[in-house]
């Protein structure tokens, strides 16, 4: 334990404690067994993790390239063919029958072909074709690693958002943002290692499973937090401050009494300094989440000023908020667009009118999420922030019958990353010309996440945490790297 | 492979290749390092010869003698294609891979007895063998206590304590002082701490046995033992998954469990009972089977690909929650590929799924004695409600008579006309107050007062799904509530036409938005009622024309007009109205009581062994069999669903089957002592650890069957020990402590005892209990922690006290993934997968929720309150009577001087809150 990190009523313990110990190497070799949570963590290839210091900063595997990630999570499953690959084939065959496609996909009969729903043109230096539905975003085209050949496991909402946020599609797996900051804790002690921050619509379809710590110990799940409303209990509703103050001094007394008769004892030390922690917490939090010092041509860059679209405001709050996470070192922010099953009104889930339902989503989405990017540029955190953008499988090429929107398809969609370590400029993967079936370079999400682990310095197939017998991984027993969007 | 053809004729000319010498150094320097000893990738060994003729799982056999041109080994070596090239590493040279190809083109000769290693016997495994029963023999009476000396003496437990202790010279500390013991015994087997009274009877009597038998007596046990069961099965009161929806029947499940414990149901009686329960008159007990989460009918795709995923998913969950459950073996695995550690094939695996094959998830009905009563009472009162409406149903103008009928209601609405002959009848919104039209219930009538619509066979213009909510299946099944009913996909309009088994004489339509009254949008405000007879011809028979134009500031007009009606008719109704409320009350009661979500059963499916799990490539059909390494317990195909239950339960809750009672024995060990003699209590396998104490897990083990299974004697025999006895760790306390410490810092070896941080609901549970707010009342519908009690989403907390939320944290309405707001942050798990362990992680927002929440804030009011009841005005009194209430021990001098000026000066909640915060109130002594 580094006394510095602790108040002078913790070092005061610690001095203590080492002074009745006599041995402050003995306690060392005692927090280093003694580890948090019974099981697992003692396995060879798993983090050693201090009770009393559950998110210090720990050694990646090997150099890593980046330190932060934000992870821009789109619920609701964003169409491929509207927004980052481009298949003209689609204009040709427009509302013609695909000879030889599926009479029946996900939610009922399939209906015709139906081309791109917006204009494509090439950007930047690349010449990449992107789709106008996301001018802010295509902007940044010449910095991206797009993935275009990805494969789900499931073409249900829920089942697929599990398997994209843990590797399986059934519930209560670890998340990637809770098997990060269990490898990796966070650079910062005064906030939550993990932020979750949902859609001011409303949580994606699987709620707290995509940011659930499921096996792993509590202390790595998902803090939730948005500009909207912030961490829960932050302080004691209608308890006067000096009721407040007296109520934790006589705590921190009665715990250090209570030591006295038990020094030596970690999991006592740790729960004193989690109540030191949290007392950091209740000043850091609102500091963070006010962002009422945010100068106005960062909230214009945003579009948080937007008076006209309430929902893209309280969007761009929630990009400010991630930026500033980011720049005081959080580990791992997920970022959500798009709530949860709504017939495509609240995300991106659009079989019924996808164009009109497009409009709306991506009005909300584009500028904010682009903005934040280019800010992590300009004050240079992107060299050691990725950002990752993703949704849970792509759609049809097809319409459904009798309507204006496409069905889930796990066959074949588009994911992308960019910053630190990533490849700038490529294009990896194909589905075939229309847009139905990966082709070329098929990548399960098992190698996207494996890819992730890998900027981060972790090896996919080391980090690991037995459970019920066995050995359990992010992308299970699957998975490699995508070498060709690396730096 | 262009240059194989050319090599084969080459081939001939030279000498016989040779294994040894020429062929293994290639496997050895190429190949072994991930198909050989340590790694098996695709399942393939190439280092022995038996397990590389036999091939990997993909594409085995590998190596075809004679046929080097079909052989995927060779394939491998030689293809163009990257991605399949092996070894990934790049191409091997030329010259090995001609060797290769003559080697297998000369029939692949592998001489015997020339291999470096050995396939191990994965069956050579100490849990797979017979329990052992080996050298000293113990009379254990019920209590080790001498009743003579008051003192306990060693059981047969402490014996082989001390025996490993000194082996490792180590020593088992000293005794705890007693109400140290006493805390900690109330906490193992009641969940919740001894008052003081308790206290000082014990301390009075020190008859630490029946201090035992009373807390296994009390009700509270059976509710603090139930949670490690229904942690392992990962029981939750929703459905999981995208949509999360309520699974409003299934405590009755839960409730099983804690009358289970609470009984001593022996524990093969409970095992047999969780597996085909339906055939000992235990409906509840399979509940057991369907914990899982699920995808409901409507959430699962319309391709057939989609729906047999869906089905292999809810099959598996069965599986593996028997297999880690009773068997303490992680048999999932075998789902894709043979077990890589333990001796379970994919056979093995799809044979288990035999077993099940007909379970199905669903409601049942009870067959309780409260039950069938219920049910009884059900037809009664639903008979006596049909007799009511058809007598008030004469009340209603009929339609286009010239009366001025009621404005449509979003609760019901009656449609009476002259009676028509009717084989279909449609009806077809055309407007609506807001949004898509939707119908929870469309009855008709005939005239002998009969709902013939009812499970007739409908179609609808079409629908907006929200599984379990709104389907087109909801509109004529019965049942009334928003939450089931049809809903269009059309804003304001849609149309429902049902069509009758015979024609028949219609003169009514009853119909309505939510029968329930909570719902009010959505509502036909402009419609028409159409019949078709037999002919086919159609004819209009009501509509909405002749009714009060909608208006929604209209709010009190009663759901059953008397307007228009003679003085005596309105009386008449009045009447009938009044003597149909209590019913309807009723009706709503009983509808809840009699259900449960459990296993419901059909003729079995055909299980094949699927080829890497997936279903679309099935291979040979598989019979019901156990595991082959532990058995030989095979049925025919034929064998009816419920039989093949009943022998799999049979085969698993024998004293022959060498995991059972060592699982369970185990996962009791551990709640006394938070780590099990095996610290992996739901992985008994080879990459389980092994026990600590073979010797004393067998003993108790054979103890355990000996008894009758009886749970209970096992609880016995394990607090009333020396070992459970001890004090907890001090380090401080001198060298040796130092010394053990540093040897075996988690005392796995139980030279003290592992004192460890009380979970999530011993918490919550204790601070009501301490502040004398704690509720009883037992089993039953879960209370809430949110708002709602499923659903997609924003799930707001019930943060404050309410009469419902101060029972018990066991009988809360629990959402899976949802954790509760103030205590999901201490390891609760959220029933996703199984928990076997709790973990006890620490955190700041463990001390955030603990510190402020509204929850702590009212638990501490409520505690300072009593404290003042009972110790009146005095400062020095209430902080003596708060320190026994939630410590069970007076203060000391030092914490009287301390927390009395606190006191004074802040009031008494202040010390509560810190007391609920404080280390010794959370830690198990």
């Amino acid at each position: 334990m580094n006394p510095d990190l602790l108040s002078p009523a913790g070092r005061h313990l610690l001095d203590r404690r080492r002074f009745l110990n006599g041995s402050a190497t003995a306690l060392g070799s005692i927090a280093l067994t003694q580890m948090l949570g019974a099981d697992g963590l003692l396995a060879a290839n798993g983090p050693v993790i201090d009770p009393a210091r559950p998110y210090a900063p720990r050694q990646p595997h090997f150099p890593a390239k980046a330190k932060n990630v934000v992870v821009i999570f789109c619920a609701g499953a964003v169409s491929q063919l509207e927004t980052w690959d481009y298949k003209p084939e689609l204009i040709k065959w427009d509302n013609k029958p695909l000879p030889g496609g599926p009479a029946v996909t996900f939610q009922g009969p399939a209906g015709n072909l139906a081309r791109p729903q917006y204009d494509f043109r090439p950007r930047g230096q690349t010449g990449k074709w992107v789709s106008d539905m996301i001018p802010h975003l295509a902007e940044l085209t010449d910095d991206i690693a797009f993935v275009h050949s990805l494969t789900s496991k499931s073409n249900t909402h829920g089942p697929a958002e599990n398997f994209l946020s843990t590797g399986f599609t059934l519930d209560g797996f670890p998340s990637l943002g809770a098997w990060t900051t269990y490898a990796l804790g966070s650079e910062n002690q005064d906030l939550p290692s993990y932020v979750a921050i949902p859609d001011p619509r409303g949580v994606p379809q699987n709620g707290a499973n995509n940011w659930g710590p499921g096996f792993l110990p509590a202390a790595f799940q998902g803090t939730t937090m948005s500009s909207k409303s912030p961490v829960r209990h932050l302080s004691a509703p209608g308890v006067s401050a000096q009721a407040d103050q007296a109520a934790r001094s006589l705590l921190q007394r009665m715990n250090a009494r209570h030591l006295e008769g038990h020094p030596g004892d970690q999991k006592l030390a740790a729960r004193i300094a989690s109540y030191e922690l949290a007392a950091r917490m209740q000043l850091s939090v609102p500091e963070i989440t006010d962002l009422g010092t945010e100068p106005a041509h960062i909230l214009k860059m945003y579009g948080a000023d937007d008076t006209q679209n309430a929902d893209k405001a309280a969007f761009a709050r929630n990009c400010i908020l991630a930026r500033r996470l980011i720049e005081r070192g959080v580990r791992f922010v997920q970022l959500f667009n798009g709530a949860y099953a709504s017939g495509g009104k609240l995300n991106w889930d659009g079989h019924s009118d996808l164009k009109a339902q497009y409009d709306v989503h991506a009005g909300i989405l584009d500028q904010p999420a682009a903005a934040l990017i280019r800010d992590l540029k300009q004050r240079g955190l992107l060299q050691d922030t990725l950002v990752v953008w993703c949704t849970e499988f792509g759609r049809m090429p097809f319409f459904q019958k009798g309507a204006k929107g496409r069905d889930h398809n796990p066959d074949g969609f588009t994911c992308w990353m960019t910053g630190a370590g990533v490849k700038p400029g490529v294009s990896h993967g194909e589905c075939d010309e229309l847009g139905q079936k990966a082709v070329k370079d098929v990548h399960p999400l098992y190698h996207f996440n494996a890819t992730i682990l890998h900027l981060l310095g972790l090896d996919h197939e080391r980090l690991s945490f037995e459970h019920n017998g066995i050995r359990r991984r992010l992308t299970n027993v699957e998975g490699r790297v995508i070498p060709e969007i690396l730096a | 492979m262009r240059s194989v053809f050319l090599l084969i004729s080459a081939s001939a000319l030279a000498a016989p290749v040779d294994f040894v010498r020429e062929v293994r150094p290639i496997l050895e320097r190429h190949c072994q390092e991930c198909h050989g000893g340590k790694k098996q990738k695709s399942g393939l060994r190439l280092d022995i010869k038996s397990e590389a003729l036999r091939g990997g799982d993909n594409h085995g056999p590998d190596i075809l003698p004679g046929r080097a041109k079909d052989s995927p080994f060779i394939h491998f070596l030689t293809t163009d294609d990257e991605d399949e090239l092996m070894p990934p590493k790049g191409r091997l040279p030329q010259a090995e891979i001609d060797t290769l190809i003559r080697w297998v083109n000369e029939g692949a000769a592998w001489p015997d007895g020339v291999d470096k290693a050995k396939v191990e016997d994965r069956r050579d495994h100490w849990s797979f063998k017979p329990v052992q029963v080996s050298g000293f023999k113990f009379q254990v009476s019920s209590s080790a206590q001498s009743a003579v000396s008051g003192k306990l003496e060693p059981s047969p437990i402490d014996r082989f304590i001390d025996a490993k202790l000194s082996e490792k010279g180590l020593h088992r500390s000293p005794p705890a002082d007693p109400a140290a013991w006493l805390r900690r015994v109330t906490f193992d087997l009641t969940g919740l701490p001894p008052t003081p009274e308790e206290t000082d009877d014990f301390l009075k009597r020190q008859d630490h046995a029946a201090v035992v038998e009373r807390l296994l007596a009390s009700p509270r046990y059976g509710e603090r033992w139930a949670q490690h069961w229904l942690d392992v099965v990962r029981y939750a009161d929703t459905h999981g998954f995208e949509v999360n929806t309520e699974r409003p029947n299934a405590w009755p499940y839960r409730d099983y469990v804690i009358r289970a414990f609470n009984n001593d149901t022996p524990y093969d009686r409970f095992i047999r009972e969780q597996i085909a329960g339906d055939a000992l008159g235990e409906d509840a007990a399979t509940g057991f089977l369907v914990t899982a989460s699920v995808l409901l009918p409507g959430q699962i795709g319309k391709d057939e690909p989609s729906k047999r995923l869906a089905r292999q998913d809810s099959i598996d969950e069965i599986v593996v929650n028997i297999g880690q459950t009773f068997l303490g073996l992680s048999i999932g695995c075998a789902r894709c590929h043979d077990h890589k550690f333990d001796p379970i094939s994919a056979k093995d695996y799809y044979s288990m799924q035999a077993f099940v094959a007909g379970v199905e998830y669903g409601e049942r009905d009870l067959r309780t004695p409260e039950a069938l009563a219920a049910r009884e009472r059900l037809k009664q009162v639903k008979a006596e409600l049909a007799g009511l409406d058809l007598r008030l149903s004469r009340f209603v103008p009929i339609a286009r008579s010239g009366v001025k009928r009621p404005m449509v209601d979003a609760r019901e609405n009656r449609d009476r006309f002259l009676p028509v002959k009717a084989k279909r009848l449609r009806f077809t919104v055309r407007d609506t107050n807001n949004l898509e039209p939707c119908i929870d219930e469309l009855e008709v009538f005939t005239t002998a007062g009969e709902n013939i619509a009812l499970n007739a066979a409908v179609t609808v213009s079409g629908e907006k799904v929200t599984a379990d909510r709104h389907e087109q299946r909801f509109v004529n099944d019965g049942s009334y509530g928003n939450s089931r009913s049809w809903m269009s996909n059309e804003v304001g309009k849609g149309w429902v036409m049902v069509e009758f088994a015979q024609e028949q004489e219609i003169d009514r339509v009853v119909w309505g938005r939510d029968r329930q009254g909570k719902f009010k949008d959505r509502l036909a405000t402009s419609y028409v009622i159409e019949v078709a007879d037999a002919s086919g011809a159609w004819k209009s028979v009501a509509d909405s024309e002749d009714r009060q134009r909608f208006d929604t500031r209209e709010r009190t007009q009663p759901a059953f007009s008397i307007e228009g009606l003679r003085k005596e008719e309105a009386a008449e109704a009045q009447r009938l109205l009044k003597q149909k409320r209590p019913l309807d009350e009723e009706l709503q009661k009983l509808d809840v009581s009699q259900k449960v979500f459990a296993g419901t059963f059909r003729i079995p499916d055909d299980i094949h062994l699927l080829n890497r799990g997936d279903p679309e490539q099935p291979k040979e059909p598989v019979v019901p069999a156990v595991l082959s390494a532990l058995g030989d317990l095979k049925l025919t195909k034929e064998t009816p669903e419920q039989q093949r239950r009943i022998a799999l339960a049979d085969w698993i809750a024998s004293p022959r089957n060498p995991l059972t009672a060592r699982v369970m024995v185990n996962r009791i060990w551990q709640g006394h002592f938070g780590t099990g003699l095996v610290e992996t209590p739901s992985d008994f396998g080879r990459m389980g650890m092994k026990p600590t104490h073979p010797e004393l897990l067998d003993w108790l083990a054979a103890e355990f069957i000996r008894s009758g299974w009886s749970v209970k004697h096992m609880h016995r025999l394990i607090v009333l020990s020396a070992t459970y006895r001890q004090s907890g760790f001090s380090f401080g306390r001198n060298d040796a402590a130092k010394a053990a410490a540093t040897l075996d810092a988690e005392s796995r070896y139980l030279w003290h005892f592992p004192s460890r941080r009380l979970d999530a609901e011993i918490i919550r549970d204790s601070m009501l209990a301490v502040s004398g707010r704690l509720d009883l009342k037992m089993y039953g519908r879960g209370f809430n922690l949110f708002d709602k009690r499923g659903g997609l989403t924003g799930f707001e907390p019930v943060e404050m006290l309410t009469p419902e939320n101060t029972r018990r944290m066991i009988y809360a309405h629990k959402v899976r993934r949802e954790p509760e707001a103030v205590f999901g942050a201490f390891d609760c798990p959220d029933a996703g997968q199984s928990t076997a362990v709790r973990r006890s992680s620490t955190t700041p927002i463990q001390a955030l929720n603990l510190f402020n929440s509204r929850f702590t804030l009212d638990t501490a009011a409520a505690f300072a309150a009593r404290v003042k009841k009972e110790a009146g005005e005095e400062a020095s009194k209430q902080v003596a009577r708060a320190f026994r209430l939630a410590l069970g021990r007076h203060p000391t001098a030092a914490e009287l001087g301390d927390a009395e000026p606190t006191v004074r000066q802040h009031g008494l909640a202040v010390l509560c809150r810190a007391l609920f915060n404080s280390n010794e109130f959370l830690f198990v002594p």
